[in-house]
């Protein structure tokens, strides 16, 4: 194979892949749901260290965060910011305000 | 310390702002919570900066240094802020405003023939990783424990991982540096214009600038180019646990010449039994008491778990019919022991978990729940010499620290080819005042005792860039001033991350 070369290369993310690192440009044009999945699934699907955390604290079945009953998107978007226990905060240099809203509203909602 | 005056900073905000747009400047609360030491051992926000700016690009980096000299604010530069355990993304004082370069995420070049990439600083180890896999290129990237960091960044801190690559540091080959007057230089053979080989030759003519860019405040790094490993035919993992915590010396010395013949490439770590237990449970699990887990139910948990005293793992990386004359090498070196080898292997073409070539993952972030959190941690990391008796003296020494400061020892020794470095975590909750307190006291603690047995750090916790400078105190600080000096002259302004590795500027040294 020949080098590669590549001057302005946009990063792409695997569903369920660690993503947070990606640019927090902003992504209009995907759902909460592939958000979430994108950028919080490594530590927060199945099997992930911030459900494995959380399942020390919440209620059976409420560790996974897509599986939560109640989860007001105040609490996401402050948590996101601020940091919580072992998680800590994202800033919006890495998530940008309207993608963190639209993952805050998807666990909100559930859909 | 400088106190920055509010109205000179909003000025100099105006005027990143006009440059990278309002919407990549963050100034009061957004800023100090947007990049505070997550995992804090004192109150995070005493150390958390006044602003911060992300710029976009190269240009934009030389625009803000530019405006930061000319009014005179420091800047702390990070490339993606995930240096857990060393100071996460905070700055060494709150005096400051980040220089954010996290936007900065291209993957510039990735050359498979050559085998090297060109990285800016907001790379993470999953980019990388997933465009790698995603785009089939034979190359491999080695990463630490976790990959949620700067493939650059972490370079730069001398960061370590597991493949034959793992020493980063001694794989960064080629730097683009903004100077502390905003001028752009390039490393090595790139401060030819045109030159056809900055990421191949190392050197350059002349003075050698890459390793003084590491670990310093001299200039900040823009663009990285980083050797990468052509992905093996075939991996050989030998792993080995022991049942008693004084068989330690007995691995090291039994490693150190496979390491120092090229048997061994990759860099094995042994890791204690609680760094293991650590990933499985929190400490509540295996014991309710107070004070450090006592050796009998740490014992009692190490059989129950599965798991040794210390557990290793060799992996050979290369054409199978080699790996396995070497895998015979290494059994034979470790014959002595009373132990068995559990041997795994990997064929190019199977999946990549378990072949040695890292994976996205964020589990070893789980030691800070340890014990119950919520949690923060404080690595210490002395290096030893690659030598079973020392390895053995600092283990006990400085575990000996940790018990009577009321801590459990979780850590581990991680073979480079002469060297170990001893890698520790002390581990506390974060809102217990008391415990806190004794974490920063063990830590100073730790230092002192280690520089008066002739062990230096190899990295440390922001706040204590001081104190470990201090230690190394050869011929009246001649290295600290040495350092001083450049400082001075490559950043006249001070203003490139002050008291980064405790070297100072002029205008805080004259402060002091």
């Amino acid at each position: 194979m020949k080098a590669l070369v590549m001057a302005s290369m946009p990063l792409v993310a695997l569903a369920g892949a660690l993503s947070l690192a990606r640019a927090a440009e902003g992504d209009a044009q995907k759902s909460g749901q592939q958000l979430f999945q994108e950028r919080c699934g490594a530590c927060h699907l199945e099997g992930g260290f911030g459900t494995r955390v959380l399942s020390r604290r919440v209620p059976e079945g409420q560790a996974e965060l897509e599986k939560r009953e109640v989860l007001p998107a105040a609490l996401t978007t402050a948590v996101v910011r601020r940091g919580i226990g072992s998680m800590p905060q994202i800033r919006e240099g890495e998530l940008s305000d309207a993608d963190l809203q639209a993952i805050a509203l998807y666990l909100e909602k559930g859909s | 310390m400088i106190v920055l005056d509010a109205n000179r900073l909003e000025q100099a905000m105006q005027r990143f702002a006009a440059i990278v747009g309002e919407e990549h400047v963050w100034r009061g609360e957004e800023a100090q919570h947007g990049y505070k030491d997550a995992f804090a051992p004192r109150d995070a926000l005493s150390y958390a900066p006044r602003g911060a700016v992300a710029p976009a690009n190269v240009e934009e980096v030389q625009a803000i240094v530019r405006v930061a000299g000319e009014i005179g604010i420091p800047l702390w530069p990070i490339s993606r802020g995930k240096n857990f355990g060393y100071g996460g993304s905070a700055p060494r004082t709150s005096e400051v405003v980040m220089l954010d370069l996290i936007r900065m995420n291209r993957i510039l070049e990735v050359n498979v023939e050559m085998g090297y990439c060109v990285v800016e600083p907001g790379v993470g180890f999953d980019d990388l990783y997933n465009y790698l896999v995603d785009n089939d290129i034979p190359l491999w990237m080695s990463a630490p424990a976790h990959t949620w960091g700067s493939v650059l960044g972490n370079a730069l801190e001398r960061g370590v991982g597991y493949t034959p690559y793992g020493e980063h540091a001694s794989k960064v080959c080629g730097l683009e540096i903004v100077t502390g007057t905003g001028e752009l230089l390039r490393t090595g053979m790139g401060a030819l214009e045109g030159a056809k080989s900055w990421q191949l030759f190392p050197y350059g003519f002349g003075p050698s600038w890459d390793a003084a860019f590491m670990q310093s405040n001299f200039g900040i790094a823009t663009k990285m180019g980083l050797w990468l490993m052509p992905e093996p035919e075939h991996t050989l993992n030998l792993a080995m646990q022991f049942d008693r915590v004084e068989d330690l010396p007995l691995g090291v010395d039994a490693l150190r010449p496979l390491k120092l013949d090229g048997t061994v490439q990759a860099n094995p770590s042994f890791g204690n039994i609680i760094r293991n237990l650590a990933v499985r449970a929190p400490r509540s699990a295996y014991y309710q008491g107070t004070g450090p887990i006592p050796a009998a139910v740490l014992d009692q948990a190490r059989v129950d778990s599965g798991v040794g005293h210390w557990n290793f793992s060799i992996r050979l990386f290369g054409d199978k019919a080699v790996n396995q004359i070497n895998a015979e090498k290494v059994k034979r070196a470790f014959a002595h022991l009373p132990y068995e080898f559990e041997v795994s292997e990997w064929h190019r073409g199977e999946p990549l978990r378990g072949s040695g070539s890292p994976t996205p993952t964020l589990g070893a972030l789980g030691v800070v729940d340890w014990l119950g959190g919520p949690g923060g941690h404080l690595t210490f990391s002395p290096v030893s010499p690659f030598s079973g008796a020392e390895a053995w003296e600092q283990y006990t020494t400085i575990r000996g620290m940790y018990e009577d400061a009321g801590f459990d020892y979780y850590g581990g020794f991680t073979a480079g080819q002469r060297y170990l470095n001893h890698i520790s975590m002390v581990v506390f909750n974060r809102i217990d005042a008391d415990m806190t307190d004794r974490a920063n006291r063990l830590f100073s603690d730790l230092i002192a005792t280690a520089a008066s047995k002739g062990w230096g750090e190899y990295r440390t916790h922001t706040l204590f860039y001081d104190e470990v400078a201090r230690t190394y105190d050869y011929n009246n600080g001649a290295l600290r001033r040495w350092n001083e000096t450049v400082k001075d002259a490559v950043d006249p302004h001070g203003i490139i991350a002050p008291g980064k590795m405790g070297i100072w500027p002029r205008a805080y040294r004259e402060g002091q």
